[in-house]
């Protein structure tokens, strides 16, 4: 059977940008609320 | 110099992905039969088993939530749904791709995929709740008594491929006896397993801690 690497990039691609999108959420929310607390 | 646990928990995470990247890249042989494209197995089964794992722990904080009416038990539910869903997502497209060059088709309506898109639309549906719902008591309440509901398609969607007739094959790892597959894909599929269990758990300590800083900014 054919190895579909581009299948394989998509699926890994995917992933990276879903969890590493999420990751990068949280530190966003992180950095608002140390910037709220240091205004109050 | 403060010890950051959470912080400590992300590098550990991070190594053991990389660990299973080179496990599942560079140690596990290629399959056989599908070539490749199995690589995607150790994305697709680890994310899988956090979705089971994060939607148990919905299951748990939700009761423990109704008993005790803890706010710290409605903000582990919430994180962990909210992980959960993402995990689930990732399961479907991850799936999905490796269905299509291997199955010849990117979905189909069989008793495995139809109750997970189920399980993944009943979470979405819990995290939209949580978002429609002002009065933070309530918004608890209504949405423990669905993570709880909501828990109960995991056994389903675990089962469904004994009960009914499937073209998602049975499981390889998580069923009676011994692991039907060679050691070093085991391996790999293992320590993916505990990279991305990892990840979850660093994931939902950072949201509970960032739920619980919103509601002291609220207050």
């Amino acid at each position: 059977m054919a190895d579909h690497w581009n299948f394989v990039a998509a699926a890994y691609g995917l992933a990276v940008v879903v969890l590493g999108g999420y990751w990068r959420r949280l530190a966003r929310k992180e950095r608002e609320l140390a910037a709220l607390g240091r205004r109050a | 110099m403060t010890f950051n646990v959470t912080k400590v928990l992300g590098w550990f995470a991070a190594l053991t992905l990389a660990a299973g990247m080179v496990m599942g890249f560079g140690v596990a042989p290629r399959e056989t039969t599908q070539g490749n494209v199995q690589r995607i197995m150790y994305l697709h089964v680890p994310t899988a088993w956090v979705a089971y794992l994060a939607f148990g722990v919905v299951l748990a904080a939700s009761i423990a939530y109704l008993a005790r009416r803890r706010a710290g038990a409605d903000r582990l539910a919430h994180a962990s749904a909210e992980v959960g869903v993402m995990f689930t997502g990732v399961t479907i497209a991850a799936g999905s791709i490796w269905g299509k060059p291997t199955w010849g088709t990117w979905w189909t309506w069989d008793a495995r995929l139809t109750s997970v898109a189920i399980l993944f639309v009943m979470y979405l549906g819990y995290l939209l709740l949580r978002g429609m719902i002002d009065d933070q008591e309530r918004a608890a309440r209504y949405c423990a008594v669905l993570g709880i509901e909501a828990a109960l398609d995991v056994p389903l969607v675990h089962f469904s491929v004994y009960w009914w007739r499937t073209l998602h094959q049975p499981p390889s790892v998580l069923k009676p006896g011994a692991a039907t597959m060679p050691p070093a894909i085991l391996a790999a599929l293992l320590v993916n397993v505990v990279a991305f269990t990892l990840l979850y758990v660093y994931f939902v300590a950072k949201r509970v801690r960032l739920l619980r800083a919103e509601s002291e900014a609220l207050a």
